[in-house]
C-alpha cells in the first residue's frame, strides 16, 4: 500500500519539476530569441567606425559615439549622486534612526518609491531641475533624475546588506569600547559593501536603459557632437562645462533609429541594442564577481 | 528529602541506602551468632560465622562499586555528595565490624578446642558489654535510615561507656590470670573477644559521626560532643 | 586546594553591586541584587534558564544601553575610584573600555587574526604600530594562542577552529588591559577539549584580571570559580565561596538546584 503512495507522490514531484523547467525554458528561450535576432541583424554593423562615428542621415555612416559617451557621462553623474546619498541614508536608517513610527513610515515610502513609473520621475525632473533650478536639458539634469530613480534601490540594498550583519558582531565591536561611528566605519560598511555594491550596479544597470525620463527632460535625439571634455591641456585643467551640455543616450539613439523606415537603420538599432544589452550584462556580471570576491571572508 | 528531577537517580540512591541497611543487619546477626557460639560452645556455628564473612566482604565491594558509578553518572553535590561520601565510609566500618564478629567466632572455637569451659564471672560482663555494643550498632543504623542526628549523638556519647566496661573486663581477667595461671590461655581468648566488642562500639560511633556529617555538613570526627 | 580562611584575608573588592534592579520596559528582570566581586578571583553566576544571570552580567558593561527601553536602578560601584558604572553621567563607552566581554558564540570579526586583536587598540586611537604589535603579541600569549597563530597573523580569523576562535576573542578583550572580564557562557558552543583549554586559561588569567562568568554548567562553576552566586527569577538567592556552596549550601533553593531537585 505504502509503495503505491510513494509512487504517486513521486509522480507529483516529477510533474512539478517538469512544469518549473517548462516555465524557465519559456523565459530563457524568449530572451535568447530576441537577443539572437538582434545579434543577427546588428552584428554585421559592429565595427570600429560604428563606435567612433556620430549619427548621420546616411545609415551606413551612422554611429553611436555621442550616444555611448552621453550614456557614460550620465551614468557618472548618476553614480556620483545616488551612491553617497543612498548609502548614507541606508546607514542612517539602520544604525542611527530610532525605531519609531516615523522611521517605519519613511521605510514604507522608500520601498514604494521603487515602484513609481519612471516617467513620473521625468516629469518631476522637468519641473524641478529643468525649470525651477534652471539646470537646463543637460547631462546634470539627466544624472540627477536617474539618481532619484535608483535611490530607493540603493537604499534598500544598503539596508538589506546591513541587516544581514549579525548583531553579535556589532556587540563585539561595542564591547571593546568603540563608538557608533567607529563600528560603522570598521565593521558595518566593510561587511555590507558587497551587498551595497551589488545594489549600486544593479541600479545602474537599470538606469542605463531608462528612456522615458530622459526624453521627458529633453534629451535630444540627433546629437552630432560630443559634450566638452572634462580635462583640458590649458588651465584650469578641470572643466565642468560638460555637465550643462546637451546630450543623448543609447536608448534614445536606438529609439530614433527604429522610428526610421529604412532597413539599414533597423540594423543600426539592432547593433546599438546589442551593445546596450551587452553593457547591461557586463555590469551585472561585474556585480556578481565583485560580490563573490568581497564576500569571501564573510561567514554568515 | 524531595525527589530528584531524574527518577533513576532516586532509585539508584535508594537502592544503595537500603543495601547499606541490609549489610548492617547481616553484620548484626553475625555478632549475635558469634556470641551464641561462644556461650554454647557450638563449633559448627563458629565455622558458619567465619565462612559467612565472605558475604559481608562481597557486599562491601558491590556497594563501593555502585557508589563509584553514582559519582561518575551524577556528579553529586551538597547533601547528595555528603551522603555518598558518608556511605562509602560507613560501608568500610561495617565490613570491619564483620571482621570483629569473625574474630569472636574464632576465639569461641579456640576455647572449645582447648577443652571448653569459659570463665563465668567475666563472661557476664562481656555479655553485657556486647549487648551495649549491639545496641549502639542498631541505633546508629536507625539514625542513618532516618537521618536522625539526636540518636546519632546519643550513640557517640555511649561509646565512652563501652570503653569503660572493656577496661573493667580487662582488669577482671588480669586478676584471674594472676590468681590461676592455668586459666591464662582461655582468659587471653576472652580478652580478644572483649577487644573485638570494644572495636565494634568504635565503629558504630564512627558511623554515627557520618550521619551528623550528612545532615549538618559538619565533620565531627575527633572532636568532643557536648 | 587552599584553605578558605587565608583566601578571605587577602580579598580585595573590585566591584560592589548595590541593590541592583533592571527593567526591560515594564518588565522587572532583576530584583535588588547585592553582592561583591572580588579582585583577581573568578566569580560564577549560576541558575536555571531565564533567571537573569546574563541580564545581570550585561549590566556591568552597559550593554543594555545599546537597545531602547531599558532602565537600571541601583549601583555597580567600581573600585578603587568608587565610580558608579550605572550613573547617567558615566559614558558607557568609558565603561566598556575598562571592562571586557567574551560572548557565548565565538564572534571573531571577518578580518585577519592580527586585526581582530588590534581592534580594541585602534578604536582607542593607538597609532604606534610598534605598540600595537607588542600588545597583540602579549595578548595572544596571555590567551595561550600565540604558538598556534604566530605564523598566521595575517590570515582570516575564520580559518581558526572553534576553540581557537574563542581564545582569539579572549585575546581581543585582553589586548586593552581590562580590569574586569565578563564571560557569557564562553564554552557552551565548544567541544570538551576546547572547553578544558579555556577553563585552564581562566585559571591563569585570574592572576591578572578579575573574572565574572555566567555558566549553565554547574560542574564548570565548581571547577573554575572561587565564588559562586545562585540566581533564580531575577533574584540573588545565595552567594558564597564555591566549595562551601557546592558542599554545604545555606539555602534550600540552592541545594535543590545543584542536586537536580525541583520539589
Amino acid at each position: 500500500m505504502s509503495r503505491a503512495e510513494l509512487v504517486s507522490r513521486k509522480r507529483y514531484e516529477v510533474l512539478f519539476a517538469a512544469l518549473g523547467l517548462l516555465a524557465l525554458a519559456i523565459a530563457v528561450l524568449t530572451f535568447l530569441t530576441l537577443f539572437v535576432d538582434m545579434a543577427v541583424k546588428g552584428l554585421p554593423r559592429l565595427d570600429l567606425d560604428f563606435f567612433t562615428s556620430f549619427p548621420s542621415r546616411r545609415a551606413a555612416n551612422a554611429g553611436i559615439l555621442s550616444a555611448w559617451v552621453g550614456s557614460t557621462l550620465v551614468m557618472l553623474v548618476t553614480a556620483l549622486f545616488a551612491v553617497p546619498l543612498g548609502v548614507a541614508s541606508g546607514i542612517y536608517l539602520e544604525e542611527y534612526a530610532p525605531k519609531n513610527w516615523m522611521t517605519d513610515l519613511i521605510e514604507i515610502n522608500i520601498t514604494n518609491l521603487a515602484g513609481v513609473p519612471s516617467i513620473v520621475y521625468g516629469l518631476l525632473a522637468l519641473g524641478l531641475f529643468v525649470y525651477q533650478f534652471g539646470l537646463g536639458q543637460s547631462i546634470l539634469t539627466a544624472g540627477l533624475t536617474l539618481a532619484l530613480l535608483i535611490l530607493p534601490v540603493v537604499i534598500v540594498a544598503t539596508r538589506e546588506a546591513i541587516r544581514s550583519i549579525p548583531q553579535i558582531i556589532r556587540e563585539g565591536s561595542y564591547a571593546l569600547g568603540a563608538t557608533r561611528w567607529q563600528t560603522v566605519r570598521y565593521h558595518i560598511l566593510p561587511y555590507s559593501s558587497p551587498g551595497i555594491l551589488t545594489g549600486i550596479i544593479i541600479g545602474m544597470a537599470r538606469a542605463i536603459g531608462e528612456t522615458a525620463p530622459i526624453i521627458t527632460i529633453g534629451a535630444l535625439t540627433f546629437i552630432a557632437f560630443l559634450p566638452p571634455a572634462p580635462v583640458s591641456a590649458a588651465p584650469p585643467f578641470l572643466s565642468f562645462e560638460w555637465l550643462t551640455s546637451p546630450f543623448t543616450v543609447m536608448p534614445i539613439q536606438m529609439f530614433n533609429w527604429t522610428s526610421r523606415p529604412e532597413a539599414a537603420f533597423q540594423a543600426n538599432a539592432a547593433a546599438a541594442g546589442f551593445v546596450l544589452v551587452f553593457m547591461t550584462l557586463a555590469m551585472n556580471g561585474l556585480a556578481i564577481w565583485l560580490r563573490y570576491r568581497l564576500r569571501r571572508n564573510i561567514r554568515w | 528529602m524531595s525527589e530528584h528531577a531524574s527518577k533513576q537517580y532516586d532509585l539508584d540512591l535508594g537502592s544503595i541506602r537500603s543495601r547499606v541497611l541490609a549489610m548492617g543487619g547481616l553484620v548484626e546477626s553475625q555478632i549475635r551468632r558469634a556470641l551464641d557460639a561462644l556461650a554454647t560452645g557450638d563449633v559448627a556455628l563458629s565455622d558458619e560465622v567465619v565462612a559467612a564473612d565472605h558475604r559481608v566482604n562481597a557486599m562491601e565491594v558491590a556497594l563501593d562499586g555502585d557508589c563509584s558509578q553514582l559519582i561518575v553518572r551524577r556528579q553529586p553535590a551538597a547533601g547528595d555528595l555528603r551522603m555518598i561520601f558518608a556511605i562509602t565510609k560507613t560501608v568500610t566500618d561495617l565490613e570491619r565490624i564483620g571482621d570483629e564478629a569473625q574474630k569472636i567466632a574464632r576465639m569461641a572455637k579456640n576455647i572449645q578446642e582447648r577443652g571448653g569451659g569459659t570463665l563465668a564471672r567475666p563472661m557476664v560482663e562481656v555479655r553485657h558489654t556486647a549487648e551495649a555494643a549491639i545496641s549502639m550498632l542498631r541505633r546508629t543504623l536507625d539514625a542513618f535510615a532516618r537521618l536522625d542526628v539526636d540518636t546519632a549523638r546519643e550513640v557517640i556519647r555511649d561509646d565512652a561507656a563501652v570503653d569503660t566496661e572493656f577496661r573493667s573486663v580487662l582488669r577482671q581477667l588480669i586478676t584471674f590470670m594472676m590468681e590461676d595461671p592455668r586459666t591464662i590461655s582461655t582468659a587471653l581468648d576472652i580478652v580478644w573477644v572483649a577487644k573485638a566488642i570494644e572495636r565494634i562500639g568504635d565503629h558504630a560511633k564512627n558511623m554515627a559521626e557520618y550521619v551528623i556529617y550528612i545532615v549538618e555538613g559538619t565533620d565531627v570526627r575527633h572532636t568532643q560532643i557536648p | 586546594m587552599s584553605a578558605p580562611e587565608t583566601m578571605i584575608n587577602e580579598l580585595v573588592t573590585k566591584a560592589e553591586v548595590r541593590d541592583l534592579s533592571f527593567y526591560y520596559g515594564d518588565f522587572r528582570a532583576l530584583h535588588g541584587i547585592g553582592m561583591p566581586v572580588h579582585e583577581r578571583r573568578v566569580t560564577a553566576l549560576i541558575g536555571p534558564s531565564g533567571c537573569g544571570k546574563s541580564t545581570f552580567l550585561r549590566c556591568f558593561n552597559r550593554m543594555h544601553d545599546l537597545y531602547p527601553g531599558n532602565r537600571y536602578e541601583g549601583q555597580i560601584v567600581l573600585h578603587p575610584e568608587n565610580t558608579d558604572l550605572l550613573a547617567r553621567e558615566v559614558d558607557p563607552i568609558e565603561v566598556r573600555m575598562r571592562i571586557g566581554m567574551v560572548f557565548q558564540k565565538p564572534n571573531p570579526f571577518p578580518k585577519t587574526v592580527f586585526e581582530n586583536v588590534a581592534y580594541g587598540l585602534r578604536v582607542r586611537g593607538e597609532g604606534s604600530r610598534r605598540v600595537i604589535e607588542d600588545k597583540v603579541e602579549q595578548a595572544l600569549h596571555d590567551a595561550a594562542l600565540w604558538e598556534e597563530v604566530k605564523d598566521r597573523l595575517r590570515q582570516p580569523a575564520y580559518n581558526l577552529s572553534g576553540g581557537q576562535q574563542q581564545r582569539l576573542c579572549i585575546a581581543r578583550a585582553l589586548a586593552t588591559d581590562p580590569e574586569l572580564l565578563l564571560f557569557d557562557e564562553p564554552t557552551s558552543a565548544l567541544d570538551p577539549i576546547a572547553t578544558a583549554s579555556i577553563e585552564e586559561l581562566m585559571h591563569d588569567l585570574k592572576q591578572r584580571v578579575t573574572i565574572l562568568i555566567v555558566t549553565h554548567n554547574m560542574q564548570q562553576a565548581a571547577r573554575v570559580s572561587d565564588f559562586t552566586a545562585y540566581m533564580y527569577l531575577g533574584q540573588l538567592i545565595e552567594f558564597g565561596v564555591t566549595d562551601d556552596l557546592f558542599i554545604k549550601p545555606k539555602m534550600k533553593q540552592t541545594e535543590d538546584y545543584i542536586t537536580g531537585r525541583f520539589g
